[in-house]
């Protein structure tokens, strides 16, 4: 009876593991969709009414899901508290939530970090173009997200059983 | 969102904001203008001279001395102040200032960027220019007494000065005091109109007049003053209406309607003497057909805003 308990334990852990590991390829693809809706947003605040920059980046951020959210919101706090940040500081502090994140890659934090560079330092044509880079650098990590997940998920999704199982034979 | 008060420091970069605080802590409520010039030493402007601060935030009176402005500065001090977002401002940019909160402006220079021949916005900005706006409560006290009439009215009023004595502020306080009205008077406050062209008089921010401009105060913002003052007569019946710096032809035309409307006027000009303005072209005719009754002639004498002179009657003979 114990037995049967711990290889059943060992199975489901292991499975457990598999799914979480499966579940963050598609994460990473709805948190990408995400920060490109934001800077969609972004785009639009600037371009069409002019919005100062702490305000769009909050109303962007208002409309997003809660990770994506908080940093635009983080950003414009930061912005708004008037304590001495250029834009590109309080971006770059902002992004820092996603660092820790385990469905964040290397690849779209440079990306990110590279729009702080340019924002908020020039003209409107400058900005939007800025934005329109970073969306369109984010679109194709999403397209080899995209493929990474249907590729891995189902992989990862029967490996972590698999283990459970191999694992608990070779006790047995 | 709870609304966040920000005093003029908040739009400085945090190193100036150090110096503010550790050099310039006595003179704070004497500062005027701060000048950052490119590669140039950084400038303030006190009550009634001119420092700098050297490398250990000591203030010092040889500008030579002081802490040259770098690029870094200057672009870090703009975006601080435009919050990252100049495009935002490309409006007041095109003016050659912003209006912050406090109703302080701050004045820009750089390289245009034209658009059809019109200066569209500014790019490579080398000088920038905080502007630190005073409110001097009760500062038109002494002179209101000259200003109302013996028939109970306030008169039409002329305030004559040379830059950085204080115009504004005294048009501010006058602008105050009749709204209000002066009970040592008997003067009842009465409705006032103020174009506030240049957003200077009540310092507009999101539409909250900065400064205490009265309760019977309409103003009418960033608008043309010709324009304006006649918008000003058909919308609000102003019994005063008040503005900032004459001498266009248009405001002409715009102040004999004021006169047909039985509003009174006060306004104020650049200018160093009576007989200077005199001289010009549209005031010289304002003032030789005895359009205004009242003449205040302001100097930095002793300090800013010293009153010099009142002027009133036929032949403007001195009152003070």
């Amino acid at each position: 009876m114990m037995r049967c308990t711990g290889a059943l334990c060992i199975i489901c852990g292991c499975g457990y593991a598999g799914l979480k590991a499966a579940g963050t390829y598609s994460r990473r693809v709805e948190v990408l969709r995400n920060l490109q809706n934001g800077f969609s947003l972004l785009e639009t605040e600037i371009s069409y009414s002019s919005t100062p920059l702490p305000v769009a980046l909050r109303r962007a951020g208002e409309k997003l899901d809660k990770i994506t959210g908080s940093v635009f919101g983080k950003a414009a706090a930061l912005l708004e508290m008037n304590r001495g940040y250029t834009a590109g500081e309080a971006w770059e502090e902002a992004v820092s939530i996603l660092a820790g994140e385990s469905f964040v890659r290397r690849e779209e934090m440079s990306v990110l970090l590279m729009f702080g560079h340019g924002l908020g330092n020039s003209a409107r044509e400058e900005q939007l173009k800025n934005i329109a880079l970073t969306r369109e650098q984010l679109r194709i990590i999403e397209k080899k997200a995209l493929e990474n997940r249907d590729k891995n998920t189902k992989m990862w999704q029967y490996m972590g059983f698999c283990l459970g199982i191999i694992i608990v034979l070779v006790l047995i | 969102m709870a609304e966040v008060t920000y005093s003029w420091q908040d739009y400085l970069v945090p190193e100036l904001r150090g110096l503010m605080k550790s050099g310039m802590s006595k003179h704070l409520a004497e500062i005027e203008e701060i000048r950052l010039r490119l590669g140039r030493p950084l400038v303030l402007r006190l009550a009634n001279r001119e420092v700098t601060l050297d490398e250990n935030g000591m203030v010092c009176e040889r500008l030579e001395k002081g802490i040259v402005v770098g690029r870094d500065l200057i672009e870090r001090s703009v975006q601080v102040l435009s919050q990252g977002s100049l495009y935002a401002w490309e409006e007041e940019i095109r003016n050659g200032y912003i209006t912050i909160t406090g109703g302080h402006r701050i004045g820009l220079v750089g390289r245009g960027v034209l658009e059809k021949g019109e200066i569209k916005t500014l790019k490579e900005i080398s000088g920038v220019n905080y502007r630190i706006g005073r409110q001097v409560l009760g500062c038109a006290d002494s002179i209101m007494p000259y200003l109302v009439g013996k028939n109970g009215m306030f008169c039409h009023t002329l305030v004559v000065s040379p830059p950085q004595c204080g115009k504004t502020t005294l048009l501010r306080d006058i602008v105050r005091q009749i709204s209000n009205g002066v009970g040592s008077l008997r003067f009842n406050g009465v409705n006032v109109g103020l174009v506030d062209e240049r957003s200077e008089v009540a310092g507009v921010y999101r539409g909250v007049p900065q400064f205490e401009i009265g309760m019977r105060t309409d103003v009418l913002d960033a608008c043309p003053k010709a324009q304006g003052m006649i918008m000003m007569i058909r919308s609000m019946s102003p019994a005063v209406i008040a503005t900032d710096e004459i001498g266009k032809k248009e405001d002409v035309e715009a102040l004999h309607q004021a006169l047909q409307a039985g509003v009174s006027v006060l306004s104020t000009v650049h200018g160093g003497s009576l007989a200077e303005v005199k001289e010009r072209p549209v005031i010289g005719e304002l003032l030789s057909f005895k359009f205004f009754e009242r003449l205040v002639l302001l100097s930095r004498g002793k300090g800013p805003g010293t009153v010099e002179a009142i002027y009133g009657g036929r032949n403007w003979e001195r009152m003070k």
